[in-house]
């Protein structure tokens, strides 16, 4: 069969159409999904719904000129597509006021980096949570080993939680921004964000939030959250494409650039533009990524956010359920999964987190994350900071056979596991809120 | 840091054990990481995951991945972590002098 890099692109994005140059059609879906069963959707959602696929595609290959430079229909018809997509992302987050402040970054880390560096001064307070992220824990740390800054890090509960209370006893004078990340990469525990940001606001203190793991899976509703900044990435349960994120900051509030250059419009001005989006954007935007947004949000639109919910949560609740029981294995989560994200975290005696995700991967095709995740105080927390944890999480595609696999998988692992850990001694201590 | 093998020769590894010079390798190094990890002799079975492991890495600068290693030996990866008690990454790139693979293994 003869090659064609269309046909290729065609087949590995899912396009339903196939190769709009040669004319073939790709095979069946199950050949290339068929043994793989991707529960790492907290790393990044994968597969994306075909229709997400087929849209980035077929825009980019009709409409990939430069948005608000190329002096044509079909810039205007891409540009028409950006502002289409800050519109449906400002509702969606339950955002107030000019849909202009919600501003396209290459991820949530960068979104992050840009709130953080650009609403502190020197000599300020910021308060975050053991529940970080590295995309908010490092960058407060180079502020703060800059001497910029000074931080204080919120402890959670038991269950990874950090109460409303705990933010207001390090509320200090010079406070100037509350940090939280919404829902916990690593042990799935959601915040109570409405009234830390009551005690943020009822301060005059900034409240910014990273929604990298829920924004399009948990309900966000800036407005009645109190939430002045808030940061998403646009791979994961917002169903774009790696290289896509943002933010949305509330009127009122300003963030200083930490770039500079391009915006397509005033070009003689000698200087950055002080309005939004340009603001917190420069260079050529990344329109495929935002086409991917596009159509993520009209496919979450479609099934309904509480549907996704709901099906990923049931899925979850069945996963940990099943190997909880397995002797050998320890949970790192409640019984009760209420207000929680669909992130199982895991070990089994006798292995490393990482030889249990090599076991999963080759042995079973079970795909998972393990380690420490990028969240090294959340291991410390939950005491798990030398051996890591696996984690499965869970994808809206995702169903009730992929459950059954992984569990029996694991059960499987921990059989092996449970005889090694009388040679190695490697057990785990069950989590307390297990 | 400095360790001394079981065989009195001293090698630089890393925090965590990994040769610091793949180069500086060779069969009795293996062998002495073996007795460390309590393992007296090597078996053909050892030897033949750690000559794929060591020929790919010097072929291709990288660990290869475990399903390779499993396909090429023909052992499935339970018999792996059973003649490798610290499995394929921790114990068969190690014994094979690699240093510490970050992602494929």
């Amino acid at each position: 069969m003869s090659f064609c890099l269309l046909y290729r692109i065609a087949v590995s994005c899912g396009s339903a159409a196939g190769c709009q140059n040669c004319g073939r059609t790709r095979p069946d879906e199950s050949d290339f999904m068929e043994k793989l069963i991707y529960l790492d959707n907290a790393a990044t959602t994968f597969p994306k719904p075909p229709e997400i696929y087929d849209f980035m595609f077929n825009f980019y290959r009709n409409n990939g000129v430069n948005p608000g430079r190329t002096g044509c229909d079909l810039a205007l018809e891409a540009e028409k597509v950006i502002q289409e997509t800050r519109q449906m992302l400002t509702k969606f987050l339950g955002a107030k006021g000019d849909y202009n402040r919600l501003v396209f970054s290459c991820n949530a880390s960068d979104s992050l980096n840009t709130i953080i560096n650009g609403v502190t001064k020197k000599g300020d307070h910021v308060i975050s949570t053991v529940m970080e992220h590295n995309s908010v824990i490092r960058p407060l740390n180079h502020l703060k080993a800059d001497g910029k800054i000074t931080v204080d890090w919120a402890k959670a509960d038991k269950k990874g939680v950090v109460s409303p209370d705990e933010i207001k006893r390090l509320l200090c004078k010079n406070t100037r921004l509350v940090i939280v990340n919404h829902g916990s990469n690593v042990v799935g525990s959601i915040q109570p964000l409405k009234e830390i940001g009551a005690v943020c606001r009822g301060k005059g203190v900034l409240f910014a939030v990273d929604a990298a793991q829920t924004a399009g899976m948990v309900p966000i509703n800036m407005e009645e959250m109190n939430i002045d900044l808030l940061a998403f990435t646009g791979h994961k349960s917002l169903f774009g494409p790696m290289g896509i994120g943002g933010m949305f900051v509330r009127e009122g509030v300003d963030v200083k650039p930490l770039r500079v250059g391009g915006t397509g419009v005033h070009s003689a001005y000698p200087y950055h533009l002080e309005e939004y989006p340009w603001r917190l954007e420069c260079g050529t935007p990344n329109l495929v990524g935002i086409a991917g947004l596009h159509a993520g949000q009209k496919w979450i639109a479609k099934q309904g956010l509480d549907n996704i919910r709901k099906h990923e949560m049931q899925l979850a609740r069945k996963l940990a359920d099943g190997i909880r029981e397995i002797k050998g294995v320890v949970v790192y989560c409640p019984k009760d999964l209420a207000n929680r994200l669909p992130v199982i975290s895991f070990n089994v005696d006798g292995f490393e987190s990482a030889d249990v995700g090599t076991q999963l991967d080759v042995d079973y095709n079970v795909v998972t994350r393990t380690g420490l995740h990028c969240a090294p105080k959340v291991h410390e927390h939950f005491g798990t900071i030398k051996a890591g944890t696996v984690r499965f999480s869970i994808g809206p595609l995702n169903n009730d056979k992929d459950i059954d696999t992984a569990i029996t998988a694991v059960r499987d692992i921990a059989k092996s596991g449970v005889e090694r850990a009388g040679k190695n001694k490697m057990v785990y201590e069950p989590c307390l809120e297990s | 840091m400095l360790i001394k093998l079981p065989d009195g020769k001293e090698i630089e590894v890393d925090q965590e054990g990994f040769m610091t010079d793949p180069k500086l390798w060779d069969e009795v190094i293996a062998e002495n990481f073996a007795k460390l990890e309590g393992i007296e002799k090597l078996t053909d079975e050892h030897w033949a995951v750690i000559r794929y492991i060591r020929t790919y890495y010097l072929e291709h600068d990288l660990a290869p991945m475990v399903r390779n290693i499993c396909k090429t030996t023909s052992l499935p990866l339970k018999k792996i972590y059973e003649i490798f008690p610290a499995g394929p990454a921790k114990g068969a790139c190690k014994w094979a002098g690699l240093p510490k693979p970050d992602g494929c293994v």
